[in-house]
């Protein structure tokens, strides 16, 4: 298998507190990866370290065979790697539909030259691949309301749409079903694994065990910075380690 | 005839029949002036629009880099023979790279820390056109004979000045409403919202920032060289930090991130003030008031942001819809 990403003795400190302390792993072509620990277990910082919004105290990120270690985040995003936030972050002052434009448009790229002179091409590809991806979430119906005023639910749904239309290689969603109810995870794990099953590379971080678990083929455990475990769910759950980090009591 | 065409070809008779005609009709220099400078106060807002309506940066330097296009046409014209062809590109370029200049070290800077940056920006240009007397002639201001000299044809009559700057003045608001309605206005709404999540986007925010800034510097410097022009006198107090807030007020009032909007604006608080000259003082006080009740009443403006887009969108007929007949979603 090949790693499209793959994270080399990645370390980042915060005064004394390593909130990510020497972590080696890798996501293969094709995965569908997760990433689960207690609240604070550095899952977020890791994720801040891979695409770029916080620079390693030591150690390297390489994707797709290339070290991305200290690039800026849009540099990292035109290598092809996509993310979400943990507490949803839409454009809340613009159209569902102008929101997913974003990421279209940060691939495809706009200028001030080429809004003015000839760049009708450019403006269909994006508006052309921005209604896909709406259609894709099922949020044709509100193409044209404003992002603030959609449900939690589908804000989530437009976030994923607007990473989509990134066109990526590698996904990253960092902790989608938090503030959903069973019946709307269930769903968004369908959706998911769908994502996953036409070839899109996907890294989830989770924060409950349940969807993780449910779906992923591999998965990477953090607590208090470290990796504890890295194996297949079924391995994972009967580790005593991991039961210790969950139901050792200081989750919370 | 559709009705897109129909609104633009009635902006153009009114901005080039009508107003003329009622113009003509008055003949009193006083009124040219206004009209003048209510197109001027357009094109100041709707480029101050960019930045600060549609990027979200909060820019209190508008009128300084202003006063720049005004102090290079009026100099070029006064002391090097330079005229209207040459001078107005190059006071628009002056305050472009000036504005470049400025926000090499500025942009990354946070909001309130970027609006105080301005603001000192703002400040320090006013003085130079205060008290460097030897290449502004300093609180005396400068002194422009020439007048608007049109590839060799003399253009001296207040209807002719008038066709000028209401020419330059569309030109370059056919080019702002470009700007903010297309994709690459969707980019910088994107940064108005939440940069760091646009530059998860693939979006270099830095380099973005930069581009609005300077556009918008341009046209302010080219509505200061309409300014130079047109009045045949400058002197530091037009470019004044107050100048400054009247723009941005217009911007706020109007609608921020609304081009039609601050258009509006514009217009209502340079013809506002002139309509109640007949109340005295008072009036200060009661477009005082206005701008008040305006703020409370309407935050989001007197023609709102999302209004705008829809009628850009719909109506103007410069939006992309996903099928024929549908209302246009996207931009073209």
């Amino acid at each position: 298998m090949t790693p499209i990403l793959e994270l080399d003795h990645l370390t980042r400190a915060f005064g004394g507190l390593k909130a990510v302390d020497d972590v080696t792993t890798q996501v293969n072509q094709g995965e569908l990866f997760g990433l689960i620990g207690p609240n604070g277990a550095g899952k977020t910082t890791l994720f801040n370290l891979i695409s770029g919004f916080t620079p390693p105290s030591s150690g390297e990120v390489r994707f797709k065979g290339e070290v991305i270690t200290g690039l800026s985040a849009h540099k990292i995003a035109h290598k092809g790697m996509s993310r979400t936030f943990q507490n949803l972050r839409v454009f809340p002052n613009m159209t569902v539909f102008d929101n997913i434009s974003v990421g279209a448009l940060g691939m495809i790229g706009v200028g001030p030259m080429s809004s003015l002179f000839g760049g009708k091409a450019r403006a269909k590809e994006i508006s052309e691949r921005s209604y896909e991806m709406l259609e894709r979430v099922g949020l044709a119906d509100h193409a044209d309301d404003l992002a603030a005023n959609l449900s939690y639910g589908k804000r989530k749904y437009l976030e994923i749409a607007r990473a989509l239309a990134m066109k990526p290689e590698l996904l990253i969603l960092d902790e989608p079903a938090a503030g959903m109810n069973d019946s709307e995870t269930t769903e968004l794990a369908q959706f998911i694994t769908g994502l996953n099953k036409e070839g899109l590379t996907i890294m989830l971080v989770e924060h409950d065990m349940g969807l993780v678990m449910g779906i992923c083929e591999r998965l990477v455990v953090l607590a208090s910075g470290r990796k504890i475990a890295d194996d297949v769910p079924a391995v994972v759950r009967q580790d005593p380690g991991v039961l210790e980090a969950y139901l050792g009591g200081d989750e919370g | 005839m559709s009705k897109s065409l129909l609104i633009k070809l009635g902006l153009l008779v009114l901005a080039f029949i009508l107003i003329p005609a009622l113009l003509m009709g008055f003949d009193k220099g006083y009124y040219y002036q206004i009209a003048t400078i209510a197109a001027i106060f357009m094109l100041l807002a709707a480029s101050l629009h960019l930045v600060t309506g549609v990027a979200g940066l909060l820019h209190l330097g508008h009128a300084a880099l202003y006063g720049v296009g005004a102090y290079v046409a009026a100099i070029l014209g006064a002391n090097h023979g330079i005229g209207f062809t040459l001078g107005l590109p190059l006071a628009g370029l002056s305050a472009a790279a000036i504005a470049f200049l400025v926000a090499l070290p500025t942009m990354r800077l946070m909001s309130i820390y970027f609006a105080v940056a301005t603001l000192g920006i703002g400040q320090m240009l006013y003085l130079v056109f205060l008290n460097w007397v030897g290449l502004t002639n300093g609180p005396n201001g400068v002194m422009l004979f020439s007048g608007i000299n049109l590839f060799g044809l003399e253009i001296d009559s207040d209807l002719g000045i008038y066709y000028v700057v209401a020419g330059v003045v569309a030109v370059s608001i056919l080019v702002l409403n470009r700007l903010s309605h297309s994709y690459y206005g969707n980019a910088l709404r994107s940064l108005r919202e939440d940069d760091q999540c646009a530059s998860a986007m693939g979006i270099n925010v830095t380099v973005m920032k930069i581009q609005a800034f300077v556009i918008s510097a341009f046209f302010a410097g080219i509505a200061g060289a309409l300014w130079a022009y047109t009045t045949g006198y400058i002197s530091p107090n037009d470019f004044h930090f107050s100048q400054s807030i009247l723009i941005l007020t217009m911007v706020v009032v109007g609608g921020l991130g609304s081009l039609p909007g601050v258009l509006i604006g514009a217009l209502l608080l340079i013809l506002l003030p002139e309509a109640l000259r007949s109340v005295g003082d008072i009036r200060n006080i009661i477009v005082g008031v206005l701008m008040f009740s305006a703020i409370l009443f309407l935050p989001k403006g007197l023609f709102g942001e999302v209004s705008a887009l829809n009628f850009a969108r719909r109506v103007l007929g410069q939006g992309w819809a996903a099928q024929k007949g549908e209302k246009g979603i996207g931009w073209k």
